[in-house]
């Protein structure tokens, strides 16, 4: 399973990376980080991205702009929204427009794996 | 969302997110302490790196995570950091304003519009405050380390 983490702290991406390449999810593939919406549409567009980590809030091109377009770049690829807002509107509205899960942060590194794995599955 | 000042329910949730972020990131829980009004003209920001998250949308003002550095090291060294950078520390310092605004906006609605987090190194005043805003601090401890959220926030009704 090939993974983009986007998310506009490079901490975040980072963190989210390492755990999901620290060996308790072996099929994950991270193919690249990106630190706008922007970004990962291009990103997206080269790699071809199975699975996508996903911040909401972020410069140039806000998650839920980037959801709508991932979403019909790569109609099969899965969205795990992770972000702070995790409010039910914010939530639906990015189910609507592609993300097929959601994690809020603040996490707990099971949180996140959890996450992972449903999304994959 | 209706329009009225902060209340201790308010405040509260503010507390509980921040206990929240420490235990989920770190598994270390942070001891949260009462919250207290910033007097006077007491700088809103004062610690080697502030996080500040600007809101509007009913109420206006800002969110603000104020840290010494060696808090922040140990967070990033949680989260299995080994770059112990400026530009990792403002960029751990703003993901935690940011964090705590989440909370806000589940808690007062998604009215509530919140910017990306700006990080600002250095002590020293650096958000002027209204003389006639109050704003609220709450004081942490977590790891050994002090800290503090500020709440800079008013009604705009």
């Amino acid at each position: 399973m090939k993974l983009l983490i986007v998310d506009d702290s490079m901490v975040m991406r980072n963190h989210i990376a390492r755990l999901s390449s620290d060996g308790s999810l072996p099929e994950v593939e991270i193919v690249g980080l990106a630190a706008n919406g922007r970004d990962a549409v291009a990103q997206a567009r080269r790699r071809g991205p199975d699975c996508i980590t996903m911040d909401l809030t972020m410069p140039e091109m806000d998650g839920e702009a980037c959801i709508g377009e991932l979403a019909r770049l790569l109609p099969r690829a899965r969205i795990l929204v992770v972000s702070a807002l995790s409010d039910k509107a914010t939530a639906l509205r990015a189910i609507r427009r592609g993300a097929h899960g959601f994690v809020h942060k603040p996490f707990t590194e099971e949180q996140l794996r959890q996450a992972l794995r449903e999304l994959m599955s | 969302m209706s329009r009225r000042n902060l209340r201790a329910a308010d405040i509260r949730v503010f507390s509980e997110a921040v206990r929240d972020f420490f235990a989920a990131t770190t598994s270390e829980s942070a001891e949260v302490r009462s919250a207290y009004v910033l007097e006077g003209d007491e700088a809103i920001l004062w610690n080697d790196y502030n996080g500040l998250i600007e809101v509007d949308g009913g109420f206006s003002g800002c969110i603000a995570f104020s840290a010494p550095r060696g808090l922040l090291s140990h967070v990033l060294l949680r989260m299995g950091d080994q770059e112990f950078s400026d530009a990792n520390h403002c960029d751990i310092v703003g993901e935690i304003a940011n964090i705590l605004s989440g909370s806000a906006r589940r808690h007062f609605g998604e009215g509530l519009r919140i910017s990306t987090p700006t990080a600002l190194p250095g002590r020293g005043p650096c958000v002027p405050r209204p003389a006639d805003r109050t704003a609220y601090a709450i004081p942490l401890r977590w790891n050994g380390y002090e800290a503090d959220l500020v709440i800079n926030l008013e009604s705009c009704g």
